[in-house]
């Protein structure tokens, strides 16, 4: 039997190092009669925010080559719905489970964290810093070294859970962004959200979503997430949670080798709500074929 | 149940100009799909990344019927698909029309082009319960029409050009007919936007209600993405955006705006 198992360190420990991305999983109940959503090792749920919110109007999403550009704008059901209509699904999950939160000020994070932090059945928050689709907020966090610092800093000191910082793409050195979630004592960064992404409608002239620039997913942005990978695997010692394109089990074994400790899944549930089954029989192969005993072990192997 | 499966094409035929007629055997959709819902039908490998919505068209046995127009790169694929050959489906997804308990009602069925296909397979439900229903059906020109003559329905066919049934649009011909219905109305509603932005326009009678089946733009057809999103009006969805592959895609006429 192979070990497919992650240890992200301060007990957090997957049973494989599949995770859904946020935005693309719903909060795991719509897909349910789908897919076994145990077979992840883990869950990110939808952006979380204080507050219910709408979202952006439409047109929303726009496929583009290999790969899509959304503007959802964070449309979530706020907290309150969530623990009175989420909670129960996801608390009875064998999966781990980590809540991804969305905030406009520094207060409003720590008051999501607050009332987060009762609940047993979290295993880590994932803040996202990088949304590109948010007028207020959303990417400065993300994008400002000193704002990323001073915001990590402060829900550090607020909570003891596992915490992840989201990073994005869309900034001139991540390398440096990721060296100060670490510093920070953050316990891991996520990378990459969505990059800047637009298209034009040549007959109507119309930009084809909403907000003119959203984000770009899907296999057209995977070789631009392995590179952040690389340059800050450089710089840090805590775990990166690799993001960015990936719809099977080579990819997943790529992300690994080139730093990832664990994985997430976007774009791909969309196009193939069943990838995770595949992924999972090829990280088996793969790792009979080289005889590996521990999957950990090809964390950052890559002769680069 | 949702499943994703592999079904079979039975049989693609062309039906009129750009409009297929496919017969996929998939049993475990078949079994289960109620006129309104849809599947997502996946093009593995492609650059394009998106499944593809279509409305079942009916049942036949174990297999489905979906009704298309050719219009881009997947479509174009599909008109290609020989018998025996394997397709990725998701399904059965969204809501459905439904069979009103008042046996008084009468029933109207709303088609522009391919839109015809849901109510094909509504009134395939409906010829069960032994009801007739009207069935208008308009195209731009004959040649564009998926169907002209029906046993199951009062079909009224109209053309814009008049090369086939009425002349005229088909908004037009059923505005005429809906003027002298006393009877309580059940109206349902499928074709492109222009047709739902002129129902709009129309006053209807207190004892009509009216059911649009709304297309847009899909990635996941699941509820994951929220990118198919419809602005509502005040009552049940209070204003807030609908999702169409999931809160639809059947949808109360005075639940949504089309002003975008
Ligand atoms: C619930 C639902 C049911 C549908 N049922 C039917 C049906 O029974 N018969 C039928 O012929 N068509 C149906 N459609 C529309 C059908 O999905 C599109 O025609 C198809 O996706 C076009 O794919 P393509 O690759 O050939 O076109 P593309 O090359 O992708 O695009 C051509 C045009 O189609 C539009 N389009 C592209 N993707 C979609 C999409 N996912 N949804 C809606 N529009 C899109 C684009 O805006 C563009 O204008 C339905 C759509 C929905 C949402
Ligand atoms: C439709 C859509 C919605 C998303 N929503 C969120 C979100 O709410 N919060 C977030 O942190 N990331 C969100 N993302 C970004 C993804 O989590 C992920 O970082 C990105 O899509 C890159 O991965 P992929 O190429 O595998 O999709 C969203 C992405 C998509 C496509
Ligand atoms: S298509 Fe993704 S939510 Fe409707």
């Amino acid at each position: 039997m192979n070990d497919l198992s992650i240890d992200l360190g301060k007990g957090l420990k997957l049973a494989n190092p599949v995770l859904t991305a946020s935005g693309t999983f719903g909060y795991g109940d719509e897909v349910s009669e789908v897919v076994d959503v145990n077979r992840f090792g883990g869950i990110v749920t939808k952006s979380l925010s204080l507050e219910p919110r709408i979202g952006n109007p439409p047109p929303r999403i726009v496929e583009t080559p290999s790969g899509m550009i959304n503007s959802i704008g964070l449309a979530n059901i706020g907290l309150e719905a969530f623990l009175r209509e989420k909670a129960p699904y996801l608390s009875q999950l064998s999966c781990k489970v980590i809540i991804n939160i969305a905030a406009r000020t520094e207060e409003e994070f720590c008051d999501v964290i607050k009332a987060l932090d009762n609940e047993k059945w979290i295993s880590a928050y994932e803040i996202n810093v990088s949304c590109p689709n948010v007028k207020e907020g959303g990417i400065a966090f993300g994008t400002d070294p000193d704002v990323l610092r001073c915001l990590t800093r402060k829900l550090r000191d607020k909570t003891d859970r596992y915490l992840i910082v989201k990073l994005s793409p869309n900034v001139t050195n991540i390398a440096q962004m990721a060296e100060i979630v670490q510093e920070c004592n953050a316990d891991a960064v996520s990378m990459i959200n969505t990059l800047y992404g637009a298209a034009i409608d040549i007959h109507t002239r119309k930009p084809k979503i909403n907000t003119v620039i959203g984000g770009l997913s899907g296999p057209a942005i995977k070789p631009a997430a392995l590179a952040h990978i690389i340059k800050a695997r450089e710089v840090i010692d805590i775990p990166i949670i690799g993001i960015g394109g990936i719809s099977n089990g080579e990819d997943v074994i790529e992300f690994m080798l080139a730093g990832a400790s664990a994985v997430q899944l976007g774009t791909v549930n969309f196009y193939n709500p069943c990838a995770i089954y595949e992924i999972l029989n090829f990280i088996e192969q793969y790792m009979t074929q080289y005889n590996l005993m521990s999957l950990q072990k090809i964390i950052g192997q890559a002769l680069v | 149940m949702k499943c994703i499966t592999i079904g079979t094409v039975q049989s693609n035929q062309k039906v009129a100009d750009q409009i297929f007629f496919a017969t996929i055997e998939v049993p475990e959709i078949a079994r289960q799909c109620l006129p309104g819902q849809f599947v997502n039908i996946y093009f593995p490998g492609s650059v394009k990344l998106f499944p593809r919505p279509f409305s079942i068209a009916g049942v036949s046995g174990k297999s489905i019927l979906i009704l298309y127009k050719v219009i881009g790169s997947q479509t174009t694929l599909m008109s290609r698909w020989q018998t025996g050959r394997q397709v990725k489906l998701l399904g059965p997804l969204g809501n459905s029309f439904t069979i009103s308990e008042d046996k008084s009602v009468e029933y109207v069925l709303l088609a522009g082009g391919v839109g015809a296909a849901p109510l094909m397979f509504f009134r395939d439900e409906l010829a069960k319960k032994k009801i007739k229903p009207h069935f208008f059906i308009g195209a731009k020109t004959k040649s564009e029409l998926p169907i002209i003559e029906d046993v199951k329905s009062d079909l009224i066919v109209t053309t814009d050009d008049g090369s086939k049934g009425l002349k005229g649009t088909v908004i037009e011909h059923f505005e005429d007919f809906i003027k002298n219905i006393r009877r309580p109305v059940s109206l349902n509603v499928c074709g492109p936007d222009s047709m739902m932005s002129a129902l709009k326009n129309i006053s209807f009678p207190d004892n009509v209600t009216i059911n649009v089946s709304l297309e847009k733009t899909m990635a996941c057809g699941l509820g994951l993405c929220q990118g198919c999103v419809v602005k509502t009006t005040s009552g049940k969805y209070n204003g807030h955006y609908a999702l169409v592959c999931k809160d639809g895609p059947v949808f109360n006429l005075n639940d949504v705006e089309f002003d975008e």
